[in-house]
């Protein structure tokens, strides 16, 4: 059957084979986006190298100076005890970085499949695994913490584990509502007929078109995630003074800011100029995943 | 009756500002529309036919949309040029409008009644009694029964072709004297298609209505218009009577959509085995639609049928026709047959095996020789995934490629549907529809299947497209020897493609036959509505 197909030469093909490859192009060309790529990068790097970095050391104290405002040796000024607030800011960033992304990525890989794998099988797997989803969001989220702090004691692996517990659970649903109305269009239907399997329908064909909406989320999450930590270590639960967060420093600011607003504007400066970049990237992302977004 | 011209429309122009530039939807186009006549505007999709009316409407989103130049008059005064407070008042009162899909034109969450009040309390001082009267003499009047008890339902209530009849009295309700119809039938079945046709035709002459008629059915526009014009990619291709258009086409274009019209038969296939055992038997099928109540450890179930008692013999090399209206379960036999819906009884022997007796892994390899084309190539391609991606996945899938064999094939496939072999890298919402459902049917062929279900392949496509895509259908039939079983509601295109029918209503079997004679020879009356409901030229 082969034989009567005339034989045309290959045309050349253009490059780009795939949603991922086609994906980083397009980024590349969103200026906006690849700005705000790079200044996450930045901050993730200078959190990596803060120890050999840092002016002072997180907890070196001078407390003949106290509160100080920004000045020559102390470029964004001290705390009340006289630590150097730029050095704390780096280094809460280790943690707040850590934080954000890993919880959010724990809460995303649970969270995506928890809900695409519910939405797409329906029925009773369904109705058992969106009851489960219930049930922990009945759990009030205070006392979690404070069971999770009593029987296991305070570590920032239980740090991420509290959070990604948590966060998944919008994530999940977001995605089951997705693959609902997704996986009756006739492009799964087809996949269906083609006898591909489930994981792979999953996978390929529900996960990729669900990815929008789960992007904006992740954004909108990581943030939250940040502030979230500085909740739980007032709780006992992660870090603890006179380590540093920037959850912990702007709770600190906002305490004395009327005294010493520095205390207050530079971490959470920072810390805005971060939910800035994140939404920017993942706007980016999220056109640049959808091919139906414009090619130039 | 005077041939007064009651809207000319004169150089209309309108642009689209998108992203890569402007696109023209409609070039300098010019028509006058006569008291008491019925105009056709006759295209294809992106012929700028809606666009036009839009603009008239003054309904165009703008930005991006904008009316470059051109001149309404409409009573002496330009439509182009009134302010909104205007037009609010002509739109409506003067000029009203019906819309293709009856299904989300009305507002799922206000009584029939209060839609209907709501318009003439807008354009009438009334009171809300005498409204409420006027309507439920419209209804009546576009042949809805029971119309008092009826207008204070809600229009999940009414069927497809009573929401249009609502819509139609909602639009005469203000007495306006033009009335615009968009495309008012396309969503419809045929039968309520010709009841539909035979109202706003009767309404027309008792009201002297003018009426624009937009559609892409050349049968529709010679039986509706009196006078039609023919437009593409924005310009007018050429205007005249009905009779001289569809008689003596001097243009091209025209003579090519009048081509495209089906009249022909299909030829007598050689290729049907009938002698044979039938390579798809289907045994006293059972089909319904489970809905759930109850708790969730007390589930009560319901049947609704949707397929009851069918028994079909499907032989190898033929392609045989399951024609029926929506809901006549036509669909839902289809997607039994591939196992993408559970039958509840029945047998449905495959190649000497019942597919529903079959273990998961042996469903899996038993897909791989029945494949199915969709009807809406919009939604049946997966839109982040390339072409090549879509026809490699089921090669390598079922091991019928390799990673080094995987891209000849896949533009083997692209030769066979007569697609350029450098689209395989472009994304599916690049393409058209017509080119789109080329890649479907590429992905369908592409295991080789033995039967192919084709449900509805052609009915979202514009009629030019659909000669080229059935063309192609009864080509790879022939060339790969398959088996196909063609499910649509449109008469014209079974005749042209099949070589036996069934028909089916309310989920059962109503008649069989070979194609010509059932043509010729009806013997069900449902059979013969259907035939008699097909507009022809």
């Amino acid at each position: 059957m082969t034989a009567n197909i005339p034989k045309v030469d290959l045309p050349l093909l253009e490059k780009g084979s795939s949603l991922s490859q086609d994906a980083i192009a397009r980024l590349r060309r969103n200026k906006v986006g690849m700005a705000s790529f790079y200044f996450l990068l930045l901050l993730i790097l200078i959190a990596a190298v803060t120890p050999w970095i840092a002016p002072y050391t997180y907890d070196a104290q001078n407390l003949a100076l106290g509160a100080a405002p920004p000045s020559a040796d102390h470029w964004l000024g001290t705390d009340t005890l006289g630590r150097d607030q730029l050095t704390r800011i780096m280094y809460g960033s280790r943690v707040s970085l850590m934080v954000g992304f890993i919880a959010t990525a724990v809460a995303l890989t649970i969270g995506v499949l928890w809900g695409a794998i519910a939405g797409f099988l329906g029925g009773r797997v369904d109705a058992v695994m969106m009851r489960i989803v219930d049930a922990l969001y009945a759990l009030p989220f205070t006392i979690f913490i404070i069971l999770l702090t009593v029987i296991f004691g305070s570590s920032m692996l239980l740090l991420f584990l509290a959070i990604g517990a948590v966060e998944w659970l919008t994530m999940a649903r977001i995605v089951r509502g997705q693959v609902l109305t997704i996986k009756r269009q006739e492009f799964v239907e087809a996949a269906i007929s083609m006898g591909l399997s489930p994981w792979r329908i999953i996978s390929r064909h529900l996960i990729p078109n669900v990815l929008g909406p789960v992007i904006v989320y992740t954004t909108l999450t990581i943030p939250s995630v940040i502030l979230l930590e500085s909740f739980l270590s007032f709780l006992g639960l992660g870090i603890q003074p006179p380590a540093s967060s920037w959850g912990s420093l702007i709770s600190g600011g906002v305490e004395t800011m009327e005294e010493y607003p520095w205390l207050l504007i530079f971490p959470g400066l920072v810390l805005t100029m971060t939910l800035f970049s994140l939404n920017f990237l993942g706007d980016g992302l999220r056109d640049a995943l959808d091919p139906r977004a414009s090619k130039d | 009756m005077t041939s007064e011209k009651l809207l000319s429309v004169e150089n209309l122009r309108v642009l689209f500002n998108t992203r890569n530039g402007q696109t023209v939807a409609v070039e300098n186009l010019s028509f006058s529309l006569e008291a008491g006549k019925v105009l056709g505007i006759v295209g294809e999709s992106g012929s700028g036919k809606s666009v036009a009316c839009y603009a008239l409407m003054g309904l165009i989103p703008s930005p991006p949309g904008k009316i470059e130049t051109g001149r309404a008059l409409f009573h002496g005064k330009d439509l182009l040029q009134m302010s909104e407070a205007e037009l609010r008042h002509t739109r409506g009162h003067k000029i009203a409008m019906i819309f293709q899909d009856p299904m989300t034109s009305l507002n799922p969450y206000m009584r029939i009644a209060d839609q209907l009040i709501e318009v003439l309390l807008q354009h009438k001082k009334i009171t809300k009694r005498a409204a409420r009267e006027k309507s439920i003499t419209a209804l009546m009047e576009v042949g809805i029964q029971d119309a008092a008890k009826r207008i204070d339902e809600y229009p999940h209530q009414f069927s497809g072709g009573m929401r249009q009849r609502v819509m139609i009295a909602m639009a005469l309700l203000a007495e306006p004297e033009i009335l615009i119809a968009d495309e008012p039938t396309t969503a419809l079945d045929v039968t309520v298609q010709a009841q539909i046709l035979a109202l706003i035709k009767g309404l027309q002459k008792n009201h002297n209505l003018a009426v624009i008629f937009i559609t892409h059915d050349l049968g529709v526009a010679a039986q509706m218009a009196d006078d039609v014009l023919v437009m593409e990619k924005g310009r007018l291709v050429e205007q005249g009577t009905t009779e001289t258009i569809f008689k003596n086409p001097t243009q091209d274009y025209t003579k090519k959509l009048l081509n495209a019209v089906l009249t022909s038969a299909k030829p007598v296939n050689s290729f049907a085995k009938r002698d044979e055992a039938p390579l798809l038997e289907v045994k006293n099928l059972q089909v319904g639609y489970a809905s759930h109540s109850g708790s969730f450890f007390s589930r009560v179930k319901k049947f609704t049928r949707g397929v009851d008692n069918v028994n079909i013999r499907l032989y190898r090399g033929e392609i045989l026709g399951l024609v029926g209206e929506s809901g006549s379960g036509k669909s839902t036999l289809g997607r039994s047959i591939i196992r993408l819906i559970d039958a509840q009884s029945g047998e449905l022997i495959f190649n000497g095996k019942n597919l529903l007796d079959l273990s998961p892994a042996n469903l899996t390899d038993m897909r791989r020789d029945i494949q199915m084309i969709f009807q809406d190539p919009y939604a049946s391609l997966n839109p982040r995934m390339t072409v090549f991606d879509t026809l490699a996945e089921p090669l390598l899938v079922h091991g019928l490629a390799t990673q080094a064999t995987v891209l000849d094939q896949v533009n083997e496939l692209m030769d066979d549907v007569g697609l350029d072999r450098r689209f395989i890298r472009k994304y599916p919402h690049e393409f058209s529809g017509g080119q789109r459902q080329r890649i479907a049917i590429a992905r369908a062929i592409s295991l080789k299947p033995k039967l192919i279900v084709a449900d509805e392949p052609v009915s979202a496509l514009d009629v030019t497209i659909r000669a080229q895509i059935l063309a192609l259908l009864l080509e790879l039939t022939q060339k790969h020897n398959l088996t196909m079983l063609f499910i649509s509601h449109d008469m014209s295109v079974v005749r042209y493609l099949c070589d036996r029918v069934v028909v089916m209503q309310k989920g059962r079997l109503v008649e069989e036959g070979e194609t010509e004679k059932l043509f010729s020879a009806p013997e069900q009356e449902y059979t013969r509505q259907l035939l008699a409901a097909i507009p022809t030229l």
